[in-house]
Parts: C-alpha cells; sequence; structure tokens
C-alpha cells in the first residue's frame, strides 16, 4: 500500500512541477514572467496593487522616478543596500529579477497614481515646521532644503526620490538610517546632508511629506 | 472561589546550565550560517518576521496568510524543501504530589529533557502548487510496561494546496483546494483551533499541566483524519472556506503517517462537514478578523468500523478575533476565541458509563470554552504573552469540564531562528474545583507550572 501511494504523490509532484502559469506567476526566479505580473501576484501583496500600500511598514511606490526604482532595486539585487526594512524584505525577492524586469517595474510604478493617506496632515504646527524644512533646511544645523532636489512639491526628480505622500513613518525610518549606518545605503549624497538634523525636524518634515499639500 | 497558591519559583534550577548550553550552540551553528534558512525563507529569501508576526511562530502577518493562501508558490522553488526543529524543556510543577504517594507523569519534573522535533517537507512545487507536510518525533510518545518512555515519529500537520490569484484593477480573488490532515489547519488565522496553541508544546506526560494541555478550541474531528476543503479571499476582506473529512486510510494514510490503525480517528463515511467564514480589515499598520467556523463529525471510538454502537457524532462552532498591530519596531496580538462542543456519544460509550445507570441522562455533553490571549514583542527579540482561559460544560458522561486559568510568557529570540522562554500556567479551577478535585486533596493551584524552554529551526 505504501508503495503506490508514494509513487503516485511522486508522479503528481512531478507532473505539477512540470505546469508553468506565466500569466499568474508568483515565480521570482523566473525571467520569463512579466514584472506586470510579478507585480500583481507578488509585489501588491506588501505594496499594493497600484503601488498604494495600506501599511506604513510598506513605502508607496506609486509615482515613484523610474530611475530611483531602478537604482533600489538594482541595490537590492546586488546587496549594496542593507538597511534591516530592505534586506529582510527585499534581497531575497529581487536577487533573481532580470534588468527588464527591473525596467519592467520602474515603468510599472511610475505610471501609477499616487494617493494622501486621508488621515495625513492632522497636526498643523508640525506641518508649519516640517514646511520650513522641507523649503528651507535647517540653517543652524547646516541642513540644505529637501526641496532643493526633491523639487518644490517633492514630485521627484530622476534619481532624486519622489517623496510627497510617503508613509511619514518610512521616511522616519530612512532618515535614520541614512543617519546611523555606514554604506546602508549606497549612491546617494543622504548620509552627508541629514547627518545633523535634529529628531523633532524629521517627524516635522516626515509629516509635511506625508500630507503634501497641493 | 479562592485565590490559587502561587507555587514558589524554584532559585536552583538543574536544567539552566544544560539548556544554556543548547542555547549557545544554537547561537553559534546559526551565527555562522546566516544564510541558511528554514525552507520558506530560503525560498522566498526573507526573514521570518516577513510572514510571522514580530518573528513569533506560527502568528501570521498579512503578507504570511497571502502566502499560505496563495499556496506557499511565492518565492522559487527550492532545491531541498526540507526544515527541521526542535525543542528542549524543563518544567516544574509546583506539587508533584498526589495524597501520600507520587502523582503519576511527573518523573520528569524539574529535568531538562529533549522533549521533540519536527521534520518539514515543505515549499513551492509548481506555479499553482504548494504543500506544508510536518511529522514530528516525540520523545515521550508513549511508555511500555516497566514505564520507559518511548519517541515516535509521526505525522503532524498536512496541508497540500492548488492555488490561483485573480488579480486586477477589477477584481482580487483567491481560491484554492487544499488536502490536509487537520481540520482548521489551513485557516490563514492563529485563532484557529489547529493554531492559537502556544509553539513550542511540552510534550511529555510529565507536563501534563504546561500551558499545552489546558482547554483549547476544537473542532469536531481531530488531526490525524483527511480532509479536501476549498477557498477563497475576495478583495483582501472576505474568506469562505468549506470541506469534508474521512478517515486517513488506504491512500490516503500518508495523512495519519506513521499511527497505526488503531491509533488513526476513523470517520463515518466522506461527509464531515467544515466550513469558516471571515471578515479582513486592514487600516495603517492594524489589521483586524472577525470570523465563525463550525463542524459535525461522526467518529468511531476506535477502529471497528463495523458496529453502529461504537459511532458517536461532534458538533463544533465558534467566533474568533484577531486584531494585529504591526510597524517595526512593536508587534501587538489580541486574541479572542469561543468554542463550543456538543458530543453525543456512541451507545457503547455511554453505556459503560456510570450515568447510563441514571434515569433521564442523556448520553451528551457540551462544554464551552472562552480563550484570549495578548502578546507583544519588541524588535522581533524580546516578546512577552498573558493569556486566559476558562471552560465549563456538563458532566453527563465525562468528568466536569470546568477548568480556568492564564498563562504568560516571556521569550528572548537571540537570532531569528532560536527563542528561548520562560512560561507558567496557573491554575484557578480545575476539573470543576478549586480545592480537592480529584478527592486525594490536590487543588488546582498545586498543578502550577513553570516551564522553560529552548526552541530552534533549520
Amino acid at each position: 500500500m505504501k508503495k503506490p501511494l508514494f509513487l503516485s504523490a511522486l508522479g503528481l509532484s512531478l507532473l505539477a512541477a512540470g505546469c508553468a502559469n506565466l500569466q499568474h506567476s508568483r515565480n521570482v526566479a523566473d525571467p520569463a514572467v512579466p514584472a506586470k505580473v510579478l507585480a500583481e501576484q507578488v509585489c501588491s501583496t506588501c505594496h499594493g496593487l497600484d503601488g498604494n500600500p495600506v501599511s506604513p511598514a510598506f513605502p508607496r511606490l506609486a509615482a515613484q522616478t523610474p530611475a530611483y526604482l531602478t537604482s533600489q532595486l538594482n541595490n537590492f539585487r546586488g546587496h549594496g543596500r542593507s538597511d534591516p526594512a530592505g534586506s529582510e524584505y527585499m534581497w531575497g525577492l529581487s536577487s533573481h529579477l532580470t534588468d527588464e524586469q527591473i525596467a519592467g517595474f520602474a515603468a510599472y510604478y511610475a505610471a501609477q497614481e499616487a494617493h494622501r493617506d486621508p488621515g495625513a496632515g492632522k497636526d498643523a504646527a508640525l506641518l508649519a515646521r516640517g514646511k520650513d524644512v522641507f523649503e528651507k533646511g535647517v540653517p543652524e544645523q547646516n541642513v540644505m532644503a529637501c526641496a532643493t532636489c526633491h523639487g518644490p512639491k517633492a514630485a521627484g526628480n530622476d534619481v532624486f526620490p519622489r517623496l510627497a505622500y510617503q508613509h511619514a513613518d518610512y521616511i522616519v525610518k530612512q532618515l535614520s538610517v541614512f543617519q546611523n549606518t555606514h554604506g546602508g545605503r549606497p549612491g546617494t549624497p543622504m548620509a552627508a546632508i541629514v547627518f545633523p538634523l535634529p529628531e523633532d525636524a524629521k517627524e516635522a518634515v516626515a509629516a509635511y511629506l506625508e500630507a503634501m499639500p497641493d | 472561589m479562592s485565590r490559587p497558591e502561587v507555587p514558589p519559583l524554584p532559585l536552583n534550577i538543574p536544567g539552566l546550565r544544560l539548556m544554556g548550553q543548547v542555547l549557545l550552540l544554537l547561537v553559534a551553528l546559526f551565527a555562522t550560517q546566516a544564510q541558511a534558512l528554514p525552507v520558506y525563507a530560503r525560498q522566498t529569501g526573507q526573514n521570518c518576521l516577513a510572514c510571522h508576526a514580530g518573528g513569533q511562530f506560527p502568528e501570521l502577518t498579512p503578507y504570511g496568510r497571502m502566502f499560505k493562501m496563495t499556496g506557499y508558490t511565492i518565492g522559487t522553488r527550492t532545491e531541498v524543501p526540507l526544515s527541521v526543529m526542535g525543542v528542549a524543556t524543563d518544567a516544574f510543577v509546583a506539587n508533584t504530589n498526589q495524597g501520600s504517594v507520587a502523582l503519576a507523569n511527573t518523573d520528569k519534573n524539574a529535568q531538562p529533557v529533549f522533549a521533540a522535533g519536527s521534520v518539514f517537507l515543505a515549499g513551492k512545487i509548481s506555479d499553482n502548487t504548494g504543500g506544508f507536510a510536518q511529522a514530528t518525533y516525540n520523545n515521550y510518545d508513549s511508555q511500555d510496561p516497566n514505564g520507559n518512555s518511548h519517541g515516535y515519529l509521526r505525522s503532524d500537520n498536512m496541508d497540500f494546496r492548488y492555488a490561483d490569484h485573480l488579480i486586477d484593477q477589477e477584481r482580487d480573488l483567491i481560491y484554492g483546494v487544499s488536502l490536509n490532515n487537520h481540520p482548521s489547519v489551513t485557516d490563514p488565522w492563529n485563532t484557529a483551533a489547529a493554531w492559537m496553541q502556544y509553539v513550542p508544546a511540552a510534550s511529555t506526560a510529565a507536563y501534563q499541566f504546561a500551558d499545552a494541555t489546558t482547554p483549547f478550541p476544537q473542532t469536531a474531528a481531530p488531526a490525524n483524519t483527511a480532509g479536501l476543503t476549498t477557498y477563497l479571499f475576495w478583495n483582501r476582506h472576505l474568506y469562505a472556506e468549506a470541506g469534508t473529512y474521512r478517515t486517513a486510510n488506504g491512500l490516503l494514510s500518508l495523512l495519519s503517517f506513521n499511527n497505526t490503525d488503531a491509533q488513526t480517528p476513523h470517520l463515518a463515511g466522506g461527509w464531515n462537514p467544515y466550513w469558516r467564514l471571515a471578515w479582513s480589515q486592514e487600516w495603517g499598520a492594524h489589521n483586524l478578523m472577525v470570523g465563525a467556523s463550525g463542524m459535525v463529525a461522526h467518529l468511531y471510538d476506535g477502529n471497528d468500523t463495523t458496529s453502529a454502537a461504537n459511532l458517536g457524532t461532534a458538533r463544533t462552532s465558534g467566533l474568533d478575533m484577531q486584531y494585529q498591530y504591526l510597524l517595526d519596531p512593536h508587534t501587538v496580538t489580541a486574541q479572542l476565541v469561543y468554542n463550543h462542543q456538543e458530543t453525543q456519544y456512541s451507545p457503547a460509550t455511554f453505556a459503560a458509563s456510570p450515568a447510563a445507570a441514571l434515569t433521564g441522562v442523556p448520553a451528551m455533553d457540551s462544554t464551552n470554552l472562552i480563550r484570549a490571549k495578548l502578546s507583544y514583542v519588541y524588535e522581533a527579540k524580546y516578546g512577552g504573552s498573558l493569556a486566559f482561559f476558562s471552560s465549563h460544560g456538563s458532566a453527563n458522561v465525562q468528568g466536569l469540564p470546568d477548568t480556568k486559568g492564564y498563562t504568560w510568557e516571556a521569550f528572548f529570540m537571540p537570532v531569528q531562528y532560536v527563542r528561548v522562554g520562560l512560561q507558567f500556567t496557573g491554575y484557578q479551577t480545575y476539573a470543576g474545583a478549586t480545592t480537592n478535585y480529584d478527592g486525594l486533596g490536590r487543588s488546582a493551584g498545586d498543578n502550577n507550572t513553570l516551564m522553560l524552554y529552548v526552541w530552534g529551526a533549520y
């Protein structure tokens, strides 16, 4: 009784193993699976179908600049970006992606519309302070204005990422990564720029970016 | 009702040194193989906490639930789809005497033991199929007539799936089919009967009062049965599942692996239905599930399926709720379960019970259980929980099931595959009484148990 059972289980497994379903695949190591399919089947689980995630644990990717998305996926794939959240979630998923798939992800998310969190921007005083930091920097600490590179409405510019509507919690944590890790996020001058940024300024600018008034 | 006495904390714990050495060995082993992850982590390349809330197993995050519902198919097929885990325990029951003699099954009290280990065959098979098959070696599985313990490897939870995910701007629907061996093992939430138990659990008879043996939610049919269920998850809100269970014999005997025919639960026919409905809501870092489930099973007393006199029926129904807050560095989980079970005894069981001699006593009993648990984990390293349980029911044939108490636990995870924990279970009521529940003077508080464990997986 045991042998036929084992053989039939083995046969079924081999049969199933031979079945590929490219349009609904969650195989992140198959170069034949289009980026759009992986975005729908895998990435959407955390980042949302349109790059607008529900949870602030995961960054908003909608309307992000293609150059930034490409650089970050390359950094994850090559293990260059080693902040904990990035490496814990993204190293494995990106390790087998092809350049073509990465370009496909960049195009997919750049084409999505970013949504502002309905709960953002409730604290007027915090927003005012954040606006100040974003537009003028913190001169007494020699921190330059964020808007200089990220644009007046934080819409991003090429390799400078879009920050508008990004989850405040994610921004605060990434600013801390820039401040506290050496080489955790390569290819960016942010470590030097934000090193002296005070804690309250981080929270204020993150709240402002999350709310980004029209 | 009087308060239970809290047992004194043992100051000189004999197993500490051994368990410390085991812990150091595990840390050294895993620290040198940082890339060598348990099989699902190897499949996705992700950290355990992507799927397990704060790294506490087996509780799933929203992503972990999606991973399970899509048939364990996210990622890439691994070359060696195997994982192993092991747990060493040391436990201390407040009072091991019963009257003037030693309480049965306490010979391992206050001794460190290798309690149990599991091997898992798990992971992605194809784009639509995957599985989870666990076999557990219980080092204290059974005792021979001389009182010597013997270990056995037997089937544990198993779940083989086909699943598909239809998702675009118009719809988001996951659907699938599962062949499994335990009602509710398919459930994505950890308030399900198969998943609410504290993990790791003690396994030795000596630890009969640790949390694992306190009242937990039940389904009408037990583990090591064969079930076919189908499920859907619509728009990440509505979960529905229905299926039926039968005896795991013949071609399905793998689902009751290494259990003899006498040890395998025998169900009547192929219609022992299980159902489940749940509503899930996510907002910000929060998620909430409210659900209900139920089952009817026709179960033989033993493996003699030729006589209807051996056939009884169990019905279970329940409500459950789980809330999670997940945002690094905090993980908060609250769980609440109400479980109702009705047992219609077989004519043979009823005839053999003292109740048969009485007039007007029905051949059935019912039990209601409330169980709640609140847990918190910081930085996926330091955690703790507090749980409350209370069962209450009739005693027509069964003994009084009324047992009430609490469990608290504190744990530390030096690396993601190793956990060391301290767990305490306290009883306010046991088997229907606060004092002298056995007629030999034992009080509920005598069963209070402190347990230390070291758990590791690879």
